[in-house]
């Protein structure tokens, strides 16, 4: 199999782009990003990719990380870089036939689902609409709540959480998002708040992303573990956090990191006996990813379908979990 | 495609010459050998070489009518099976033959080398020559390295750690060997735990004084993550150690605590699965790992998708009287080829006739410790090596 070139189509309304990487017997790869790549990709696939076997993803994923730190096209970004690496997954795996799962070789598609942070400028009324449907439709037993500026709307608002929850499970798993918007003080500080009336399983980002001293801080001050990597989109650069014992749940997001990397940063976090989560992906594809770490904690999901009309995935959300299907791939496609 | 069952072959092999270290400078020319052989539904066989042996029967219903094409998620299980045993002994042995057999077995469902199937770009892996040669009189030595260099390989391994003088002058032969594959070969040492931390200081300092060598091995015990990163300190080569720790959990304490530079990994750190995640926490590391030598260099596969990587050892002492391969050494790499799964056939005949007339040899099972190691240096008495023959009165 060889690579042979690359296409794009967006999605204007669902802020997304398909990347799809095409090869010379006729299957095509793909992955979706968030936003339109920057940067010329057609010339770097041109330069890097074109001609090689897509099933040497190890190796073309630090061919493409050399390359573009040598400033192949302009270089591009780790976000673009990682949907390349999907697309290449998915061509490996539809190479063999086989669920991307299966090629990564999972036993158990399926992992453990939490609702993601309603948009924060929602209403109260909105609140209740977007966990109510996780929890009635999905099975969902776990949500974030991202933080606001209003203390008692977010006292209110987690109970609010907790109480949507609870019609489906005895046990809510309740978490907290600071997104890197609170100083590891002030984090302690509203953390202790909230811990006197919740019990909260995690504070996502109570520091910026590359403090590693804040994280620690954070996590010898108060009783919920701290999560955070979803941010950072190298293996190198989570360790300082593994090295110093800064995170209790490693946060990994393959919109940044691609799956080859996720899996070692995976190998890493578990070294030291660390849980994985994952960030919320397109048509929650990283289901196949999950059901291959060694100690998968839970995924976000933010939309539970795509969008109407942009793309098609074959990941199910169930009685709180994503089960991954048997289509060959990532199980994302084009929607017609 | 399921798992049906299991066939498990022991064996014990003559080598083609002695391999020797500080530990057993005599050297051994036997040793257990062990094949496992996973059988589906759909007739095709994994097959692993190494020290499965009775074990796996523990391990087996684990696995038993699972697809061999999950392998990850079955090492899990299996890691999980040995919760309270832990994965250590005969468990990480039978645990490290399966997660083999299977991923043997994935390739060859694919219908590709396991090196494509992990993702590598090429099936080559760089080579050292290492010499298991405490026991080889100086012509031998030399004669190996110089066998070595000829297959265009610049890297070399000496046995070390009884006798600083003999050490010296045969660094200086081990380098003069490969010195037709590099103008500066590559020179490393083993001492196989046989120092204290502050005995292994002294020793190597003075050899740095006349070589400059590129890693010194296991001169600490295995786990002595103090001791290890005081040599590293206090030495200009890197330490390389890990070879004689099983998986992942072990691993962790030496790395955690910055004891060792180069990681040597091999099919016992818990199969291919995991050694690759001890691979992939040192790449986080920024630590290179090296794959242990193996019977026909098998293990080349899964290094070879290594993006950290260094070199492989090539020992070379002839193990495979009853296998069939393809990989081959050429200009100082591995070359793996293309057959599909690890590459490994089992000449059924000759296992048979090895079986039914085991070779006579010499050979200490397990591998022994030597005395007053940690604490004093006891060199070879004479006769016990063929560099130390004695005021034998030749005419």
């Amino acid at each position: 199999v060889k690579i042979t070139g690359v296409a794009t189509r967006s999605f204007p309304a669902a802020a997304g782009c398909m990347v799809a990487l095409q090869s010379d017997e006729g299957i095509s790869g793909v992955g979706v990003s968030r936003r339109d790549p920057h940067g010329d990709l057609e010339r770097f696939v041109d330069e890097v990719l074109v001609g090689e076997d897509p099933r040497a993803v190890t190796g073309l994923w630090q061919r493409m990380l050399t390359a573009s730190a040598r400033g192949v096209s302009g270089g591009l970004e780790s976000e673009v870089l990682a949907v390349l690496d999907v697309a290449l997954w998915d061509l490996k795996a539809k190479s063999h036939d086989e669920p991307l799962w299966k090629t990564l070789g999972g036993t158990r598609p399926r992992v453990k689902a939490h609702a993601g942070d309603c948009p924060s400028a929602a209403s109260d009324a909105d609140l209740v609409r977007w966990y109510g449907t996780f929890v009635r439709d999905y099975g969902i037993t776990g949500a974030k709540l991202r933080a606001s500026q209003d203390r008692d709307a977010d006292l209110r608002r987690i109970e609010m959480m907790q109480r949507l929850l609870e019609a489906h499970t005895a046990e809510p798993v309740l978490m907290i998002d600071a997104d890197e918007r609170w100083s590891p003080k002030e984090s302690v500080g509203r953390m202790r708040e909230l811990e006197e009336r919740f019990d909260l399983t995690w504070v996502e980002a109570p520091a910026a992303r590359w403090d590693f001293l804040g994280h620690k801080r954070v996590s010898n001050g108060i009783r919920s573990a701290v999560c955070a990597g979803g941010r950072l989109d190298t293996l190198g650069s989570f360790l300082p956090h593994l090295h110093h014992h800064a995170l209790d749940v490693v946060q990994i997001d393959t919109g940044r990191m691609g799956i080859t990397a996720a899996l070692q940063v995976a190998d890493a976090a578990y070294g030291f006996e660390l849980p994985v989560a994952l960030c919320a992906s397109p048509g929650n594809f990283d289901a196949h990813l999950a059901a291959v770490l060694p100690y998968c904690m839970s995924m976000e999901i933010l939309d539970p379908v795509p969008i109407q009309g942009t793309f098609t995935t074959d990941v199910r959300i169930q009685e709180g979990w994503a089960v991954a299907g048997d289509r060959p791939g990532n199980g994302l496609a084009s929607a017609a | 495609v399921k798992i049906t069952g299991y066939r498990s072959e022991v064996y014990l092999m003559k080598m083609d010459r002695a391999v020797g270290d500080a530990n057993l400078p005599e050297g051994v020319d036997l040793l257990p050998g062990s094949i496992l052989y996973l059988e589906t539904d759909e007739n095709i066989t994994g097959i692993s070489l190494g020290f499965g042996g009775g074990a796996v029967k523990m391990l087996f219903p684990a696995i038993e009518g699972a697809d061999p094409r999950e392998a990850a998620g079955l090492w899990i299980r299996m890691n999980d099976w040995l919760h309270k045993a832990g994965n250590r002994g005969e468990g990480n042995a039978a645990l490290s033959a399966i997660d083999i057999a299977l991923w043997d077995l994935k390739a060859k469902i694919a219908g590709q080398p396991v090196w494509r199937l992990l993702g590598a770009r090429q099936g080559r892996v760089k080579a050292y020559a290492s010499g298991l040669d405490y026991c080889l009189s100086d012509e031998e030595l030399f004669a190996f390295y110089r066998r070595m260099a000829e297959q265009g390989i610049d890297s070399g391994k000496l046995k070390v750690g009884l006798d600083l003088k003999v050490d010296l002058r045969r660094l200086g032969l081990m380098r003069e060997a490969l010195s037709i594959a590099s103008a500066r070969p590559q020179l490393m040492i083993d001492s196989n735990e046989y120092w204290s931390p502050k005995q292994a200081v002294r020793y190597i300092r003075q050899l740095e004084e006349r070589f400059d060598l590129l890693w010194v091995e296991e001169p600490a015990r295995r786990w002595d993550y103090d001791g290890l990163r005081l040599v590293s300190q206090q030495v200009s080569a890197a330490v390389a150690t890990a070879e004689n720790v099983n998986s992942l959990a072990d691993v962790y304490p030496l790395i955690a605590n910055q004891a060792v530079d180069v990681l040597n990994v091999s099919a016992l750190h818990s199969g291919v699965t995991g050694c690759r995640q001890i691979a992939n926490m040192a790449h986080a590391y920024d630590l290179p790992v090296s794959m242990m030598n193996c019977q026909a260099n098998f293990m080349a596969q899964l290094a070879a998708a290594l993006p950290n990587h260094t070199m492989m050892e090539v020992v070379d002492p002839g193990r495979e009287h009853c296998l069939k391969f393809s990989s081959r050494i050429e200009a100082g790499h591995i070359e793996l080829g293309n057959a599909p799964g690890f590459g490994i056939e089992v000449d059924e005949t000759r296992l048979a006739a090895l079986q039914a007339n085991p070779p006579v040899g010499k050979g200490r099972f397990p591998f022994p410790r030597r005395e007053g190691a940690g604490r004093y240096l006891v060199p070879p008495a004479q006769g016990e090596v063929p560099w130390k023959r004695g005021r034998d009165p030749q005419p």
